[in-house]
């Protein structure tokens, strides 16, 4: 496979799986894809091989998670234009949909394992290895953001 | 609500103009560095050995080693001190070295059969305000002392908690197990799911459709 085809390749498989981590974390399509790039950029630079495609896509959602985490950390993000005046200028279609206004006002929290399970399709163990905490705070977490989206929702889950 | 969250999330996707360049940009940079181009390796074969415990052990060394590739990376950069703690691992008190810096850790130590173990994570705290705080070095010693559900390779599944083991193989009913802990005259109640993980309360048992 030449070099264009593997780009090709990473972006079609991860770019996708990017953004909703992006626009996760981040409410703004523009950082989203910011990340991808970055997250993309990681993944050619890196110098392990990787045991298989699984682990492969693990380490692309951890490190676009970090860079999310590392973005809004970031002294210049918090200084620029607030989160809900960038988020309503770079939501799809100029609105968003309940749910997902629903899950995005969940503290980080809740919200990552509410998207990597019911939106990435992860498992309980899977979480807790891709973000480093125990199995036991993960659903834990997952319990409490369901129970909050089931108040902000009116039970509509 | 999985679907139609999906479907929401599903809607954002990167430009095609921005697309086209990232492809350029990561198609020079891997012509630039070919011998660092994505590769995938099939598997290496565990190492087998007789015992139980070690098997056991050989697994969480294993996923220390995942988590080394990309999630432990915050703790692995951390400035922190070093300090010695005494931990519980399947069971066993053992001595590890701790490292913790805002609310991520490391963890080494030697397994039962002396083996180094590498482990790293971290947390958030939600305050009462709804304000977010990394984990402190009490509340991230008490997620890895947390009890832990080991599935083992002859099918028996055991439950550790700080000293204590609990052969929990025959008692599931349809999938599930409720299991009481106690410790310094505390009750943990402990709902667990057959390999789909557990849930915890200090009140009273949490309902297997709330959580997994």
């Amino acid at each position: 496979m030449d070099a264009r085809d593997e780009a090709s390749r990473l972006v079609e498989t991860y770019t996708p799986l990017i953004m909703r981590i992006g626009y996760t974390y981040l409410h703004s399509r523009e950082d989203a894809e910011d990340i991808c790039q970055e997250t993309l950029l990681k993944l050619v630079r890196r110098g392990e091989p990787f045991a298989d495609e699984e682990h492969e896509k693990a380490w692309v959602v951890r490190v676009a998670i970090n860079g999310c985490k590392d973005l809004l950390k970031s002294a210049a993000r918090q200084r620029s234009v607030g989160l809900e005046e960038e988020s309503v200028k770079s939501t799809p279609d100029g609105e968003t949909s309940d749910i997902l206004g629903a899950v995005q006002a969940l503290p980080e929290t809740y919200r990552e394992p509410i998207f990597l399970h019911y939106c990435e399709g992860y498992k309980i163990a899977e979480i807790a290895r891709i973000t480093g905490k125990s199995k036991h705070a993960i659903a834990k977490n997952l319990s409490r953001g369901r129970a909050m989206l089931r108040k902000t929702l009116g039970g509509d889950l | 609500m999985k679907s139609r969250y999906a479907d929401s999330l599903h809607a954002i996707e990167m430009s095609e103009e921005r697309k086209d360049a990232l492809v350029d940009m990561l198609a020079k940079e891997i012509e630039a560095a070919p011998s660092k181009q994505v590769s995938i390796e099939p598997p290496k074969k565990p190492r087998r050995h007789g015992s139980t415990r070690f098997k056991i052990a050989a697994a969480a060394a294993c996923i220390a080693v995942a988590l080394g590739g990309g999630g432990a990376a915050y703790a692995m950069d951390v400035g922190g001190v070093q300090r010695i703690v005494q931990v519980w691992v399947h069971g066993d008190q053992t001595d590890a070295a701790l490292v913790v810096d805002n609310g991520t850790y490391t963890l080494d130590y030697q397994d039962a059969d002396g083996n180094a173990v590498h482990r790293g994570g971290g947390g958030v705290v939600v305050n009462p305000d709804g304000a977010e705080r990394p984990a402190t070095e009490e509340e991230l010693l008490k997620e890895i002392n947390a009890p832990e559900v080991s599935y083992e390779t002859d099918g028996r599944v055991i439950v550790y908690y700080l000293g204590q083991s609990l052969d929990i193989t025959d008692k599931f009913e349809d999938g599930v197990s409720y299991v009481q802990l106690q410790s310094d005259g505390e009750t943990l109640y402990m709902t667990i799911k057959y390999q789909g993980g557990y849930a915890l309360s200090p009140d009273k048992y949490i309902q297997p459709n709330m959580f997994g």
